[in-house]
């Protein structure tokens, strides 16, 4: 008798300073051991609340883990975080590619506005200004915004900012993003009449026309690939090279994509398929389909993990590394 | 690879503090701070959520000196330990110099402990560094709890857990007393500074 009382005394101080780091799952396992202790031997514990105030503390962990794990995934930081952001994780030697790394990397981290601010700079730089404008793009595609993207690519044109080689670059890109988000905007052109010079005028005519309508979102696609830096990817299939499911290809939605690292959610129904996913695992045929274009290469799982409560319970989260385009 | 600008002459070294939820990466760097006040060249900067999780990193500025003539500086930052941080615990990895695992003692934290060592494992790798070859020290934290009388990890089965192949320095720590941190970090320092010499061919 002594000795379940002790260890249900030894069940609640653990408990408790798993509580007190902030270790919930932990100290909730032990609450609820102690509970089945006590009520196995209910005769034996004359406290007869203990119980109740078990469940109650059981209870509210509960509550605390669900708050927690559905908890942001990032929130918008002071300026002293942001200013780190900014600085220690751009990586790049070249003061205008660096600029532009830390802003994306405000992006990366969920601090859109601010990025927006650094990006709405970057434009007036030459090298980079397309790139700058297009992370204005994801940046209102990741805030929900769009018809403010649309906005600003209204701006673009009319100010004779950019050129019109670029305002297309810019136009098809956004477009393909409003296509895909299933927002109703029909984007214009530039017009012709508007920019006399004669280089513009070049520039324009080749865009208008339907060959080159198709080739401008893969040049997009390979420079992105340099960059490192892929191009937003809404889905992939993956054509399986072996395994059960040989010659098949499965298509996936793309749940965020962070650089070439890309983000899917699979269903755990198909063990067979989850258990051939493993990390490390190569993936000579994928397709990756962005907005704008189409384009083959190879990846490799990178990690995965189950998904262990919410709404995608039992699903599993696949991340894959672009490693190749062909 | 240390960061070098030759006309500062400042050389810049990134240590990143790494190891499962709640196992006391932060108050290592805030052990750190509070002690080593002199050596800070700027404040210690934390992104937590509410509850004091870190949500992106903890970061702290220091400067340990010169060496041959340049100036040494030091970034110290904590990555978040939860799992589902993965993609952030990458991005605070990029570019690292150094690595100060720690290790959660308690008995009950045993398989969080392994699994974010393979998890640190496979950041290395997808940045093409090897855990093998990058300056690692792990550290055992939250040893005072024995005296609580909380189950905790001995020693010998934390370093069989976490330590037989990799074979790096090893130190039993209580963070919040700031038992075996100064001592952490200095191997892990030595280390890093040693690897950067032989790449610099110093
Ligand atoms: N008793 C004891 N408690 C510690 C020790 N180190 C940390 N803690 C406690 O453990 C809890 C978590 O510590 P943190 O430093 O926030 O842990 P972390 O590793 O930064 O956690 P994440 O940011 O979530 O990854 C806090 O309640 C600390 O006070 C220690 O050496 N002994
Ligand atoms: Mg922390």
């Amino acid at each position: 008798m002594e000795d379940v009382k002790k260890k249900i005394k030894s069940f609640l101080q653990e408990a408790e300073l798993y509580q007190s780091q902030g270790l919930l799952n932990e100290a909730k396992e032990r609450y609820v051991r102690a509970g089945q202790l006590v009520k196995k031997n209910e005769n034996l514990i004359k406290n007869k609340n203990l119980l109740k105030v078990i469940s109650k503390k059981i209870h509210v962990l509960k509550e605390k883990i669900d708050r927690i794990e559905s908890g942001p995934i990032s929130v918008e930081m002071p300026k002293q975080i942001q200013d780190i952001i900014k600085h220690k994780f751009s990586f790049s030697k070249n003061d205008d590619a660096g600029a532009l790394e830390g802003a994306i990397a405000l992006a990366k981290f969920g601090q859109f506005e601010a990025a927006l601010n650094e990006f709405d700079e970057l434009i007036k730089t030459a090298s980079i200004s397309v790139e700058a404008a297009k992370n204005i793009i994801r940046c209102h595609k990741a805030l929900d915004s769009l018809d403010e993207a649309a906005n600003r690519y209204k701006e673009w044109l009319s100010e004779n900012f950019f050129t019109p080689a670029q305002l297309n670059k810019l136009r098809v890109f956004l477009q393909g993003i409003l296509d895909s988000q299933g927002v109703d905007i029909k984007l214009p052109k530039k017009d012709i009449i508007t920019s006399p010079s004669l280089e513009t005028l070049m520039d324009t005519e080749v865009s208008e026309t339907e060959a080159v309508e198709t080739v401008i979102p893969e040049k997009i696609v390979e420079q992105e690939i340099n960059d490192e830096d892929i191009i937003d990817i809404s889905s992939v299939g993956i054509t399986f090279t072996e395994g059960p499911k040989k010659g098949e290809t499965i298509e996936y939605d793309v749940s965020f994509q962070a650089g070439s690292i890309i983000n899917l959610l699979i269903s755990g129904d198909d063990k067979e398929l989850v258990e051939n996913l493993r990390t490390g695992v190569v993936l000579n045929e994928v397709q990756f389909y962005s907005p704008i274009a189409m384009f083959n290469g190879k990846a490799v799982v990178s990690s995965k993990s189950e998904i262990e409560s919410g709404p995608k319970q039992g699903y599993y989260s696949l991340d894959i590394k672009v490693t190749s385009i062909l | 690879m240390a960061n070098i600008n030759l006309k500062n002459r400042e050389i810049e070294c990134k240590i990143v503090y790494y190891g499962p939820g709640r196992c006391g990466k932060t108050t290592n760097l805030e052990y750190i701070f509070k002690t080593f006040r002199k050596q800070a060249i700027g404040e210690m900067v934390s992104a937590n959520t509410e509850g004091d999780r870190t949500l992106f990193f903890d970061f702290l500025p220091l400067g340990i000196g010169k060496i041959k003539g340049y100036d040494v500086r030091l970034q110290l930052y904590t990555v978040p330990g939860q799992v589902k941080y993965s993609a952030t615990r990458k991005m605070v990895l990029r570019e690292v110099d150094g690595v100060a695992f720690v290790a959660d003692s308690i008995k009950v934290r045993r398989k969080a402990n392994v699994e974010s060592l393979k998890d640190l494992h496979q950041n290395l790798k997808e940045y093409g560094l090897s855990i093998t070859k990058i300056p690692l020290v792990i550290q055992y934290n939250k040893r005072d709890l024995a005296k609580q009388g909380i189950p905790l990890l001995p020693v010998q089965q934390m370093e069989r857990d976490l330590n037989r192949q990799l074979k790096v320095p090893s130190f039993s720590a209580s963070a919040i007393n700031g038992d075996g941190v100064g001592a952490t970090l200095k191997a892990c320092i030595k280390l890093t500074l040693q690897s950067m010499r032989k790449q610099l061919g110093w």
